[in-house]
């Protein structure tokens, strides 16, 4: 067993500079170009992280932006349904009052025809029940036409103010209409009534009107004073279709 | 004589060195490899780990035996006895 | 049979013998330089395949420095990747007829393992100052300097002796099954001798690494779990 030295040293000095070789010209290169090959994909990578993050912002921007139209949309829709509520409540709000004006007026129209049928009724009524009333008073004696009735014309005369009384007679005969022609002593009494109630003396014009049924009827310039039947039928008959 | 004694002897020494040398590696590795069968059994998806790893070990349980070779060389060819 | 402990030089260059071991180391050398050189005219950062495998190999040379070192691999990849590149392309220089590795001569195993026992030194060295390199001996007690320094000796002498005993024994066995029958036979321990090949120089590059990792780490090397030292 022997060592051959010179071989020891001469390996010693090869193993030494084959390492100084292979670190010069294969695992330095070599480990640099993968650092850079590292470098590049990490700088790649960053900038497809960059990319994406930006194509992120984008989208969500996009996103944003079609919510927001989405958000007006609805808004618009919102406000449109609103307002067609709105309107359809007016209308149907109006058209209600419409509605109600027209069956109010209507009631009222009803009313006042109701009313009217009513007030023609009484006023015909009425007219019927004076027109027998008439027909009955034309059969009532001579005598009873004219007798009390110049006592009820002077006590109308009477009530009349002072100022009235003295004008009427002041220009000639007292126009009196009789429904018949008067006898002398009816005309005398009558006469003598009027100017009882004038407390002066005055002349008496006769016109004859049937229309009076009974009672006399006084035409001065500024009064009438009637006392006669046709009068208080009158009267009657207005009381009547006032109160229909 | 006496250098024929020697060289008898150190042959003789060489075969029991490389025989009981090799004995312990050998039942080692059979242990190992077992172990390592048994191991890949349980879990097949380490198979690349254990092989590696056992190849690694086997090498060195075997040098074991390579230090009973060299040694058995050493008595055949480069005896100072001699 | 020839003497596969003692080569007998080739030639003389001056006083200096010439074994084939250092002839073929030159050879393998020349080979690598060549081979590097060419490579590193043509790096590209779009690799082609040829690229990719060394790359893939310096890429698995540095995951294992930092697996094992927990460290940057940086200072220590040029010695640990040739290293292991040079041991196995020697380990597989056998399959070429008439040319026998170099790691199968004492010396080349040897001249490596000392490499790596001075790196061993100067890296703890320049890690952790004289002080406390010297000091890493007396860890955990000055009781343990002798044993760590015969513990220093005795692990640099078993690389040696693992490699030159694998890688001889291969040729030796070859030698000896060709001379009992050429043909055929010696086809399957030679695929056997690849394998241990590469796996020697695995072990080899991996121990390297260890052996520097421990040193580097002083005293907390024990507490990596990933650092396993065989007691070998």
């Amino acid at each position: 067993m022997s060592i051959d030295w010179w071989a020891l040293g001469l390996q010693a000095i090869n193993a030494l500079v084959l390492v100084w070789i292979l670190a010069r010209y294969l695992f330095r290169p070599v480990s640099a170009i993968i650092a850079e090959r590292k470098d590049a994909a990490q700088a790649e990578l960053r900038r497809a992280a960059q990319a994406m993050e930006k194509a992120e912002a984008a989208k969500s921007a996009a996103d944003a932006e079609r919510a927001a139209f989405a958000r007006e949309l609805s808004d618009l829709q919102d406000k449109a349904q609103y307002e067609a509520e709105e309107i359809k409540r007016q209308m149907r709000l109006s058209a209600e009052q419409e509605a109600a004006q027209i069956r109010q007026d209507a009631a009222k129209a009803v009313d006042q025809m109701q009313k009217d049928a009513r007030h023609q009724m009484g006023e015909e009524a009425a007219t019927l029940a004076v027109q027998i009333a008439r027909k009955l008073l034309t059969r009532l004696p001579q005598e009873a036409q004219v007798s009390e009735f110049s006592t009820g014309l002077a006590e109308a005369l009477a009530a009349l103010p002072d100022a009235t009384r003295s004008r009427i007679g002041a220009k000639g005969p007292v126009a009196v209409r009789a429904p018949r022609a008067l006898t002398p002593e009816e005309t005398a009494k009558l006469r003598g009534d009027i100017s009882g109630a004038l407390e002066r003396d005055v002349q008496v014009a006769i016109t004859v009107d049937p229309s009076l049924i009974a009672g006399f009827e006084l035409d001065a310039q500024t009064a009438k004073v009637r006392n006669h039947l046709a009068a208080d039928l009158m009267q009657i008959k207005e009381e009547l279709v006032r109160h229909a | 004589m006496t250098n024929d004694l020697v060289q008898a002897v150190s042959i003789l020494a060489a075969a029991l060195s490389v025989g009981f040398g090799a004995l312990g590696p050998a039942l080692a590795e059979g242990r190992a490899v077992a172990a390592a069968m048994e191991a890949i059994a349980r879990q097949p998806e380490a198979a690349g780990t254990l092989s590696r790893t056992l190849f690694v070990g086997l090498a060195m349980i075997e040098t074991t035996a390579i230090y009973a070779l060299v040694v058995a060389l050493l008595v055949l060819f480069a005896n100072p006895f001699v | 049979m020839e003497n596969p402990l003692i080569t007998q030089p080739l030639f003389y260059v001056g006083p200096v013998p010439i074994t084939s071991a250092v002839l073929v180391t030159w050879g393998i050398m020349a080979c690598l330089t060549g081979f590097s050189v060419w490579m590193s005219g043509r790096l590209r950062t779009t690799p082609d395949g040829l690229q990719s495998a060394v790359e893939l190999l310096v890429d698995t040379i540095d995951g294992q420095i930092r697996d094992t070192m927990n460290r940057d691999p940086e200072p220590y990849r040029a010695l640990i990747g040739t290293i292991f590149v040079f041991v196995l392309i020697s380990n597989w220089s056998s399959l070429i007829p008439g040319i026998e590795p170099p790691t199968a001569h004492l010396e080349t195993d040897a001249a490596l393992a000392l490499i790596v026992f001075v790196a061993t030194v100067i890296y703890g060295v320049q890690a952790q100052g004289v002080k406390d390199y010297l000091a890493g001996f007396a860890d955990p007690s000055w009781v343990m300097i002798p044993l760590n320094i015969v513990e220093q000796i005795t692990r640099t002498f078993s690389l040696i002796v693992r490699l030159f005993g694998n890688v001889m024994s291969g040729v030796f066995v070859i030698g000896i099954v060709l001379s009992l029958a050429g043909l055929f036979l010696p086809i399957p321990l030679m695929a056997l001798d690849l394998l241990t090949g590469a796996v020697q120089a695995y072990i080899f590059a991996v121990l390297a690494t260890v052996f520097i990792g421990s040193a580097v780490e002083g005293g907390h090397a024990t507490a990596k779990p990933a650092t396993k030292e065989p007691t070998q």
